[in-house]
C-alpha cells in the first residue's frame, strides 16, 4: 500500500553537515596508514620542450628519499591512458604518468620523488637537474589550428584534435533573407574549477591478495576503478572517494598523479600518498573552458529567429583527457548554442585545438556557460536593434508548450518544460517592470545601472541513449542502487555516485525513506566506493538526483514489497493490507504493528517465524536508465551598477527561476543554485587563468586568480517551478550545474545594458574594470 | 620534561611543511633579536605576524637559515598618545588594533579607516605595523599611511638604532632603507592640526585585495581656504608617493570644480604606475585621479564640519 508523500519535498537539514561542519569529516589527506611514503613532483617549467636529460643523482642522496622516478622507470609498469571516441576526425592523445620525451605544459609532472615525508621529498626536488630543448610555442589556439603550426602531438599530425559540424536547413539562404542580422566574435577566457580541497591520492597495495586500494578525491571512483584495472592489469582494484571537498568538474577525470601513486604502492609495497598543494592545483588540475566563438543571428523584422551560425575554436590544452575527450566542452558549445529557442536553420562548426597549456576538462555547466553567453548576448543585441525589450524577444522565440518534445537544430530533444514559465516567474520575482522604471530614474541621474536576462535549457540526468560526452565509449547512462535492511533493522543504501558537496547523503536518504517507509535519520547512504555496487560512474553532469534517485526509487519500492510480504506473515494478514511508514510495518485501523528491527530479527534470526520457503533476504538492487534524460531550464535576471569613473562593477540584485521537476529538498536546490551562481559571477567578473605568450602561468596563486568571496555575491532569490512532470522515475530533473550556465550571460547582458549609452558591446568574459576602461578608451579614440 | 615532538598534538606536522629548512629562534628581547639577526649576516629573517613572510617561505622565494620570531617581545607591544596628541605605536601593534582602537579613531581616523581595507580579519589579527612597513609592499595601506602621516620610524640595530622619516624609508617595491641587522621598533605619528579633514579612497578587485590604487588625504582649512594639505597615493608607483605638486596647488585656495580638475591632472602626472594582471598603467593613472578627486572633496567637507 502507498503512503502519502511527506519526506521528498521537505527542507530537511543536511544529514552530512554536523559531521562536515564540526571537523569530523574524513578526507583522503586525513588518512595516513603506518609506513606511508610521500610523493613530490618536479614539474615542467617549460611550455613545450624536448627533455634532453634528467639528472636525479643529487636528489637520490638526500635524506629520507626512497626513489626518484622518471618516465623511463615506469616503462612496462603501466599502459597509457587513452580517451577514445567514436567521433570522426578525432585524435586521441595518450597520457603517461610522467612526461615522456617531451613536455607539453608548465606544471606537467616530469619526475616523482618518493620520500619518508612530503617535506623531505620537496627538499629533494632541488637535487634534480633537467635539461630541456625548447620547442616552438603552441599557445594561441587559432595559430595552433593553422596547417603549418608546430605540433604538440606529432602522432596526431595536427593540433586540431576534434572537428565537428551541426547543420540544419539552408542556413545561408535564411541568413541572407534575414531583415536583422547581429554578429560578433566572443571570447570566454580559461578558468579553473578551484575546489577548496586540492587533489589527493593514497594508494595501498595488498601483496598477499594482489589487490590495490586507492583513496582518491574523485567525482568518478567507478570510472577510475575500471581504468586502473585495465592499465595496471590488476585483478582487483577498489577505489574509494571518502569525503571530498568540492569538485566542479576538476575531480572528474583520471589524473597522472592518481595513476602514479598506484604504480608506486605496488612496486614499493608501502602506502604512497600525494597531496596537491594550491600551486599544483592551479597548474595541473583540469581547467575550465577557453572558447572563441564567432556567431551570427538572423531574425525577421518582428524579431523571430531565422538562422544562426557559429564557428567555435576551443582551446583544449595539452591532452584529450580521460574519459571525456577534448570533445566534451567545445562540441557542446555548438550543440547547445540554439538554446531554448526555435531555430530552423543552423550551422555550428567547432574545432578543438591542442595548446601547450594544462588540459581542459569538465567545468560545471560544460559547453553551456559559453553557448548561453553567446546566444543570450546575440538575443539582446538583436532586441536592441529591433527596439524590443529583452524579455519580449525571448518570449517570442521560446519553444512553446505545443511544440514539445522539440528537436533542436543540433539534434537535442527538449521534453516538456517551462521555458516561458521560468522567464515570467523570474521577472515577476525580480519586479522587472519596477526595476526597469528604477533604472530609468537612476540613469537620468547619471548612474550606470543595467539589467540582464539569461534563459537557457540543458539536458540533465542523461541515460544510455546519449553519451555524456560526444562519442565517448563508456556508459554513463545508468546507475545502480543496492538497498538492505540488515539483521538489526538498519537501512543501508549503496550507490555508484560520489557526493562531494551536493548533499546526496540527505537527498538520497529522503528518496529511500519516502519510498521504503523508513525514518530519514535511520537511512545510511554509502557512496563514492567502487566496491559498493557493481557499476557506477559517479557524480557529474547534473545526473545524481535523476539517476541515483531513480535507482533508489525502484529499489526502495521493491524492498518495500518484500517488507510487506514478510510482515504479512508476522502480522497474520495479507501483504496488501500492510502499510510501511516511519520504520514500521502496520495494518491501518488495528494495533498490528512491527518495527523494522523486529521484522529483521524475525527474518534473519528467529528461524521459524516465517515459513522457510517464504523467507526472503531484505535486500534489493536496481539499475536505472533514463534513456534520454530530461530537460532542465531556468531564467536568471540580474541588476548591476557600474561606477562611471572607476568602472567597478557591483552585482546588486539577482533572481533565478528554475524548473528542476519534482524537488527532493528545496534547501539543497537553493544551495546548489546559490553556489553555482556565485561560481558563474566569478566566471563573469573575476576568474581568469592567464598564460603569457611563452605558455607560462601568470595567475599562479590566489592573490592573482580571483575567486569571488561572500562580499562580491549578492543575495540570490530562487523561485522553484515544477511545470511539467518529466519522464524520469521520481519526476526529478538535474540542477547542480545550472547557476554557472545562466550567471555569466545574465551578468554580461546587465553590464552591456549599463554601458548601452556608450555604444559599447560586451563580447569578452570575464569583464573587469580594466576591460571596461579599455573599451571606453578605444571608443573615445 | 617531554620533548616538543612528543607533545605535538599533530603528529603529521612534518608532512605539511613547504618552506626550505630553517632554524627558529624565539627572541625574548629587542637586543636578543638584533644580535641574532646581526650574527646571521643576511641569512636571518625577522618574523612577526608572518602574513607576507610565510607565503614567501612556502613558495621558497625566500630561504633564510634562521627565523627570529619577535612576537614574544613585550617591549614592542604598546600604543599610546604622546603629550602633543600624536601616537607612539609599538612595532608589534596589529592591524586590527589600529582599526578598532578608540585612541586611533579619535586622533587618526584616516588610519582606522584605511586599516579596514587591509586584507581580511584573520590577516588583520596577525599582521603588524612593523612587519608591513618592513615588507614595503607598494600596494599596502600601512606604508601609504606612514607617508601620508609623516610617520617617524624608530629602529634598533647593533649600532643602537635611529629614526627614519617615512618619506625616506621606502626605496622600491619590497625594498626599504633598513639595514641588514636593523629592526623597526616603533612608529611615531606627529599630531594633526585640530579639525583636520581626512579621507581615504581605495579600489581593489575584491574586498580585501591589494589596492589597484588608493589615495589618502589630510586637509586643514582656515577661513575657507586650504591651509595645509597632504595627499598620498599608492598602487601607482614602486613606493607610496606624496603628490607634492597637487598639495602645493590647493594650498591657500578653496576647493572648487576647476581646482579639482587641475588637482587630478597634477596627481596623474605625479605617478608612475606599472601594468600587471589586474590593471594597466593607464587605468591605474586614471583611477588615482578619480580617487584623489573624491578624497579631496570628502576631506574638504570634513574640514568644514560637513558630512562627506
Amino acid at each position: 500500500m502507498q503512503t502519502r508523500p511527506k519526506i521528498i519535498g521537505t527542507a530537511a537539514k543536511r544529514l552530512e553537515d554536523p559531521r562536515l561542519l564540526t571537523g569530523h569529516g574524513s578526507y583522503v589527506d586525513d588518512k595516513t596508514p603506518a609506513g606511508t611514503l610521500h610523493v613530490a613532483f618536479r614539474r615542467s617549467d617549460q611550455s613545450h620542450a624536448t627533455i634532453l636529460s634528467i639528472d636525479c643523482s643529487e636528489a637520490l642522496k638526500m635524506p629520507g628519499v626512497v626513489a626518484v622516478l622518471t618516465a623511463r622507470d615506469l616503462e612496462g609498469l603501466v599502459k597509457p591512458v587513452v580517451a577514445t571516441s567514436k567521433m570522426r576526425d578525432y585524435h586521441a592523445t595518450p597520457i603517461y604518468p610522467l612526461a615522456r620525451d617531451k613536455v607539453r605544459y608548465v606544471g606537467e609532472p616530469v619526475v616523482a620523488i618518493v620520500a619518508e615525508s612530503r617535506y623531505l621529498a620537496e627538499d629533494a626536488l632541488e637535487g634534480i637537474a633537467i635539461e630541456f630543448d625548447t620547442l616552438p610555442n603552441v599557445v594561441d589556439p587559432e595559430q595552433a589550428a593553422a596547417p603549418d603550426a608546430p605540433l604538440l602531438h606529432e602522432d596526431a599530425g595536427t593540433n586540431v584534435i576534434v572537428r565537428r559540424e551541426f547543420l540544419r536547413g539552408d542556413v545561408d539562404l535564411a541568413m541572407a533573407a534575414a531583415a536583422i542580422r547581429v554578429n560578433r566574435r566572443f571570447r570566454f577566457h580559461r578558468k579553473t574549477p578551484m575546489a577548496i580541497e586540492t587533489r589527493t591520492y593514497l594508494a595501498e597495495y595488498d601483496q598477499g591478495r594482489k589487490s590495490l586500494q586507492l583513496h582518491t578525491t574523485s567525482q568518478i571512483p567507478g570510472i577510475i576503478r575500471d581504468v586502473l584495472t585495465d592499465i595496471l592489469d590488476l585483478p582487483t582494484v577498489r577505489v574509494v572517494a571518502p569525503d571530498v571537498g568540492g569538485g566542479f568538474g576538476g575531480k572528474a577525470s583520471v589524473y597522472q598523479e592518481e595513476i602514479l601513486v598506484c604504480i608506486l604502492a605496488r612496486k614499493l609495497g608501502r602506502p604512497v600518498k600525494w597531496t596537491g598543494d594550491r600551486l599544483e592545483d592551479l597548474s595541473s588540475t583540469s581547467q575550465g573552458f577557453d572558447e572563441i566563438v564567432e556567431a551570427e543571428l538572423g531574425l525577421d523584422e518582428q524579431g523571430r529567429i531565422l538562422a544562426l551560425t557559429a564557428e567555435v575554436v576551443g582551446d583544449i590544452g595539452a591532452y584529450s583527457i580521460y574519459p571525456w575527450t577534448a570533445g566534451l566542452e567545445p562540441v557542446q558549445v555548438v550543440s547547445f548554442l540554439p538554446g531554448p529557442y526555435r531555430v530552423a536553420h543552423y550551422r555550428g562548426r567547432v574545432r578543438a585545438v591542442a595548446t601547450s597549456k594544462p588540459p581542459t576538462g569538465p567545468y560545471r555547466g560544460v559547453g553551456r556557460p559559453t553557448s548561453t553567453f553567446v546566444m543570450e548576448r546575440l538575443m539582446d543585441m538583436a532586441a536592441q536593434k529591433l527596439g524590443l525589450d529583452p524579455r519580449e524577444i525571448r518570449l517570442l522565440n521560446f519553444v512553446s508548450q505545443e511544440e514539445f518534445p522539440y528537436k533542436t537544430a543540433s539534434g537535442i530533444v527538449w521534453d516538456r518544460s517551462g521555458f516561458t514559465e521560468c522567464l515570467t516567474s523570474a521577472c515577476a520575482a525580480f519586479d522587472y517592470e519596477g526595476q526597469r522604471a528604477a533604472q530609468a530614474v537612476a540613469r537620468a541621474a547619471g548612474r550606470w545601472v543595467g539589467i540582464g536576462i539569461a534563459s537557457y535549457a540543458e539536458l540533465t540526468g542523461i541515460g544510455s541513449r546519449i553519451s555524456a560526452s560526444p562519442g565517448m565509449p563508456i556508459n554513463t547512462g545508468t546507475e545502480t542502487a543496492t538497498l538492505k535492511i540488515d539483521s538489526t533493522g538498519a537501512v543501508t543504501a549503496a550507490f555508484g555516485v560520489a557526493s562531494h558537496g551536493q548533499g546526496l547523503e540527505t537527498t538520497l536518504a529522503q528518496v529511500v525513506a519516502e519510498e521504503l517507509g523508513a525514518r530519514l535519520a535511520a537511512v545510511t547512504i554509502i557512496h563514492g566506493d567502487s566496491a559498493a555496487v557493481p557499476h557506477g560512474t559517479g557524480t557529474y553532469a547534473s545526473r545524481s538526483a535523476v539517476l541515483a534517485g531513480g535507482a533508489a526509487t525502484l529499489a526502495a519500492r521493491a524492498l518495500r514489497e518484500k517488507v510487506e510480504r514478510m510482515s504479512a506473515h508476522l502480522l497474520g494478514v495479507t501483504a496488501a493490507e500492510v502499510m510501511v511508514a516511519d520504520g514500521f510495518a502496520f495494518v491501518p485501523g488495528s494495533d498490528k504493528k512491527i518495527s523494522f528491527r523486529e521484522l529483521a530479527k524475525a527474518v534473519y534470526s528467529e528461524v521459524g517465524r516465517i515459513p522457510a520457503e517464504a523467507r526472503e533476504s531484505l535486500e534489493e538492487t536496481k539499475l536505472y536508465d533514463p534513456f534520454f534524460g530530461t530537460t532542465t531550464c531556468s531564467t536568471h535576471v540580474t541588476q548591476v551598477e557600474i561606477d562611471p569613473e572607476t568602472y567597478v562593477i557591483k552585482v546588486q540584485r539577482y533572481q533565478v527561476a528554475e524548473d528542476c521537476g519534482r524537488i527532493i529538498n528545496p534547501l539543497i536546490v537553493a544551495g546548489q543554485v546559490h553556489g553555482a551562481v556565485a561560481q558563474g559571477i566569478g566566471a563573469a567578473l573575476f576568474e581568469e587563468m592567464v598564460y603569457d605568450e611563452m605558455g607560462q602561468l601568470l595567475t599562479a596563486s590566489l592573490v592573482d586568480y580571483l575567486v569571488p568571496t561572500a562580499v562580491e555575491i549578492p543575495s540570490i532569490g530562487v523561485s522553484h517551478l515544477d511545470t511539467e512532470s518529466p519522464s524520469t522515475v521520481g519526476g526529478f530533473r538535474g540542477m547542480g550545474e545550472g547557476g554557472t550556465i545562466g550567471a555569466p550571460a545574465a551578468i554580461a547582458n546587465a553590464v552591456a545594458d549599463a554601458l548601452n549609452h556608450l555604444n559599447i558591446l560586451i563580447d569578452e568574459l570575464p569583464v573587469t574594470p580594466e576591460r571596461i576602461f579599455q573599451l571606453i578608451k578605444n571608443k573615445e579614440k | 620534561m617531554p620533548s616538543w615532538k612528543k607533545d605535538c598534538p599533530c603528529s603529521r606536522a612534518n608532512e605539511f611543511m613547504k618552506p626550505a629548512q630553517f632554524e627558529y629562534l624565539r627572541a625574548a628581547s629587542i637586543a636578543e633579536a638584533v644580535a641574532a639577526l646581526s650574527a646571521q649576516a643576511g641569512e636571518g629573517k625577522i618574523i612577526a605576524g608572518g602574513q607576507s613572510l610565510v607565503p614567501m617561505l612556502n613558495f621558497r622565494l625566500l630561504k633564510p637559515l634562521l627565523l627570529i620570531d619577535i612576537m614574544g617581545i613585550a617591549e614592542l607591544k604598546f600604543l599610546e598618545e604622546t603629550p602633543g596628541g600624536g601616537l607612539r605605536i609599538g612595532a608589534l601593534t596589529k592591524h586590527h588594533t589600529l582599526e578598532t582602537s578608540p585612541l586611533v579613531k579619535r586622533l587618526f581616523p584616516v588610519l582606522s579607516e584605511a586599516m579596514s581595507h587591509v586584507a581580511h580579519l584573520a590577516i588583520r589579527n596577525r599582521g603588524t605595523i612593523g612587519g608591513s612597513l618592513s615588507h614595503a609592499d607598494p600596494a599596502a595601506e600601512l606604508p601609504l599611511m606612514a607617508v601620508l602621516l609623516d610617520a617617524r620610524i624608530r629602529t634598533a640595530s647593533p649600532e643602537g638604532g635611529r629614526t627614519i622619516a617615512a618619506a625616506d624609508l621606502f626605496v622600491a617595491a619590497l625594498t626599504t632603507r633598513l639595514l641588514e641587522s636593523e629592526i623597526i621598533v616603533e612608529v611615531e605619528l606627529p599630531a594633526l592640526a585640530p579639525a583636520t579633514g581626512w579621507a581615504f579612497e581605495e579600489v581593489s578587485r575584491r574586498a580585501g585585495d591589494f589596492a589597484l590604487a588608493a589615495v589618502g588625504v589630510l586637509l586643514a582649512v582656515e577661513k575657507g581656504k586650504v591651509s595645509s594639505a597632504s595627499i598620498a597615493m599608492m598602487g601607482v608607483a614602486e613606493t607610496p608617493l606624496r603628490a607634492a605638486r597637487a598639495e602645493a596647488l590647493i594650498k591657500g585656495r578653496a576647493i572648487d570644480a576647476s581646482l579639482l580638475d587641475e588637482l587630478v591632472t597634477a596627481v596623474r602626472d605625479a605617478c608612475e604606475p606599472n601594468t600587471d594582471l589586474h590593471a594597466s598603467a593607464d587605468y591605474r593613472r586614471h583611477l588615482v585621479g578619480v580617487l584623489a578627486r573624491r578624497a579631496v572633496i570628502a576631506a574638504w567637507k570634513r574640514a568644514l564640519g560637513e558630512q562627506p
